[in-house]
């Protein structure tokens, strides 16, 4: 591990997000989660989850339904309070994450194309539009995804699993050192997994840190060299083939 | 009659109802940009009760200083807002929500007609509840003219995080634009209807912001295509709406409504039968 970006890592907590240095040498990549813990209202998602996700690892989130694992990547992806514990992760911009595509609005007017070139957002913000360049790097994020011929048909017409590719291409897009994928596989056709299950693997060999919550246990064991075990707590963290375990015990 | 008795002839003799149509081509700028991101971020019902957010507040303004523009609007705006800020509050918790909704746009429309009469006569309830769109005046122009504007720009500058947060607000989230867009749109919401409320009146206000939104997005155009053609809906349906209650001696208020309510019927029939008439005839739908 070199220590070259600590002061770039994003330490958030308590409902607001803070920016320190920290001591410690980390790289750029890493997600460190200390004591985190959320809540809905009285309700207790998730508490005192402890451990760290190395940069450049792909780990699998498992967990029976209710154990808090979109929950997880929600606080990670900074987009729920935590009610206590701090979450230290790359910074916002290096950091991609995909909810559930249940949150879209597939009536919304918009094509294939836009959708995927919302991907670089961080590189014309809310006020300029995207460049040739951007729209270039977008049909190509299309092709690798197997899009290639359908750019310009509206995110309405076409189907669950093409949407979830054009997702992905907008997370290549992206191109974030952090990605944070909420049951990428739900609602897919097995031709879709497995194209997307290949971009994971590239994300991998490139160095990306991947976390992704999954209930296919098969795919974990196949595709997935870390795993965690959550039920609200932390219940095994580790090497896949010794963590688990522990989800059937 | 020839076209001109018909269409021209109205305006060119009568100073009011040239003011009306002024009146009613700026809020058509306006409403156009609003009601079609209203429509499509699914927010209609909160429009409508938004509009009768600003009863209560325009009905003190009346009991202060009688039926000003000035009063009614700022009251308004001031009811408007402390409404929308609540209900930007408690979006998170949508269990009840639309009973919740309901409930306030009942209470605040008996509220505002109670204070009305308290006060005033029979007349004032109904300017209050329907508009005057023939009696604008020129400060009240003004003032539309003005907050059209403002909205106009606004959208103009905030048009790319309101429109993803439409209809993916995690991503937007997710990519750090932290600033309350969603409470900035339903400010410039409830400025939209204190100025419209004006001509329409608390309870057609809405009209005229959703109704050519909604027969705009029946032909399945993109945002800023959706947006100048509710833009031009709302223009015409002034338009029309203002000569029948001319030569038909209607409301005014009501008859522009209808013709918004026509063109969204029109709209909604004719978008489908082009649906099933593009792919027989082999064009790309």
């Amino acid at each position: 591990m070199s220590g070259n970006s600590q002061a770039e890592l994003n330490w958030h907590g308590m409902g607001r997000a803070v920016v320190r240095s920290v001591e410690e040498k980390e790289v750029d990549g890493e997600v460190r989660l200390r004591d985190v813990g959320v809540r809905y209202g009285r309700r207790v998602a998730l508490e005192a989850v402890t451990g760290d996700f190395v940069a450049g690892s792909l780990t699998a989130v498992v967990g029976a339904n209710g154990a808090g694992k979109s929950t997880l990547l929600a606080a990670i992806a900074g987009v729920v309070p935590l009610a206590r514990g701090v979450v230290a992760c790359a910074p916002r911009s290096r950091l991609a994450y995909l909810p559930q595509s249940a949150a879209i609005d597939r009536d919304y007017p918009l094509n294939v194309v836009e959708l995927i070139t919302l991907g670089g957002w961080r590189e014309f913000g809310a006020f300029r539009s995207p460049g040739k360049g951007l729209r270039a790097r977008a049909a190509e994020a299309a092709e690798t995804v197997g899009l290639g011929g359908q750019l310009e048909r509206s995110i309405g017409e076409i189907s669950a699993g093409q949407l979830q590719r054009a997702l992905f291409a907008r997370l290549i897009v992206q191109d974030a050192r952090v990605i944070l994928l909420d049951e990428p596989f739900a609602a897919v056709d097995a031709q879709t997994m497995s194209v997307l299950l290949d971009q994971v693997s590239r994300w991998h060999a490139e160095g990306r840190t991947i976390i992704a919550v999954l209930h296919d246990l098969d795919v974990v064991r196949a595709r997935f060299p870390s795993t965690l075990v959550l039920a609200r707590r932390c219940v095994a963290w580790g090497r896949t083939e010794l963590a688990l375990p522990a989800l059937a015990a | 009659m020839s076209a001109h008795t018909l269409i021209v002839a109205p305006f060119e003799s009568l100073a009011f109802m040239r003011a009306a149509l002024v009146a009613c081509l700026a809020l058509a700028l306006a409403n156009g940009v609003i009601g079609t991101l209203l429509v499509l971020r699914r927010m209609s019902l909160d429009g409508d009760v938004l509009g009768h957010a600003v009863m209560p507040g325009a009905a003190v303004g009346f009991l202060y200083a009688g039926p000003s523009p000035t009063w009614l609007s700022l009251g308004g705006l001031a009811s408007g807002l402390a409404v929308a800020a609540l209900a930007a509050l408690v979006a998170g918790r949508q269990a009840r929500r639309d009973a919740g909704l309901v409930a306030f746009y009942l209470v605040a429309l008996s509220l505002g007609v109670v204070l009305v009469a308290w006060r005033g006569s029979n007349v004032d309830v109904m300017r209050v509840l329907f508009g005057t769109v023939l009696a604008i005046d020129q400060r009240a122009l003004l003032q539309i003219a003005a907050a059209s504007s403002i909205i106009l720009l606004a959208i103009a500058a905030l048009y790319r995080p309101l429109a993803v947060g439409a209809f993916d607000p995690a991503f937007l989230r997710a990519v750090g634009a932290r600033a309350p867009y969603g409470l900035i749109f339903l400010a410039l919401v409830v400025l939209a209807l204190v100025v419209g409320f004006q001509a329409f009146g608390t309870l057609l206000a809405v009209g005229p912001m959703l109704l050519p939104a909604a027969a705009a997005r029946c032909w399945g155009l993109g945002v800023a295509s959706s947006m100048a053609l509710a833009t031009g809906f709302g223009m015409a349906a002034s338009v029309a709406g203002l000569l029948v209650s001319y030569h038909a001696n209607l409301p005014s208020g009501p008859a522009i409504v209808l013709a918004a309510g026509l063109l969204f019927g029109v709209s909604l029939i004719a978008s489908n039968f082009w649906r099933r008439l593009v792919p027989m005839i082999g064009g790309r739908n």
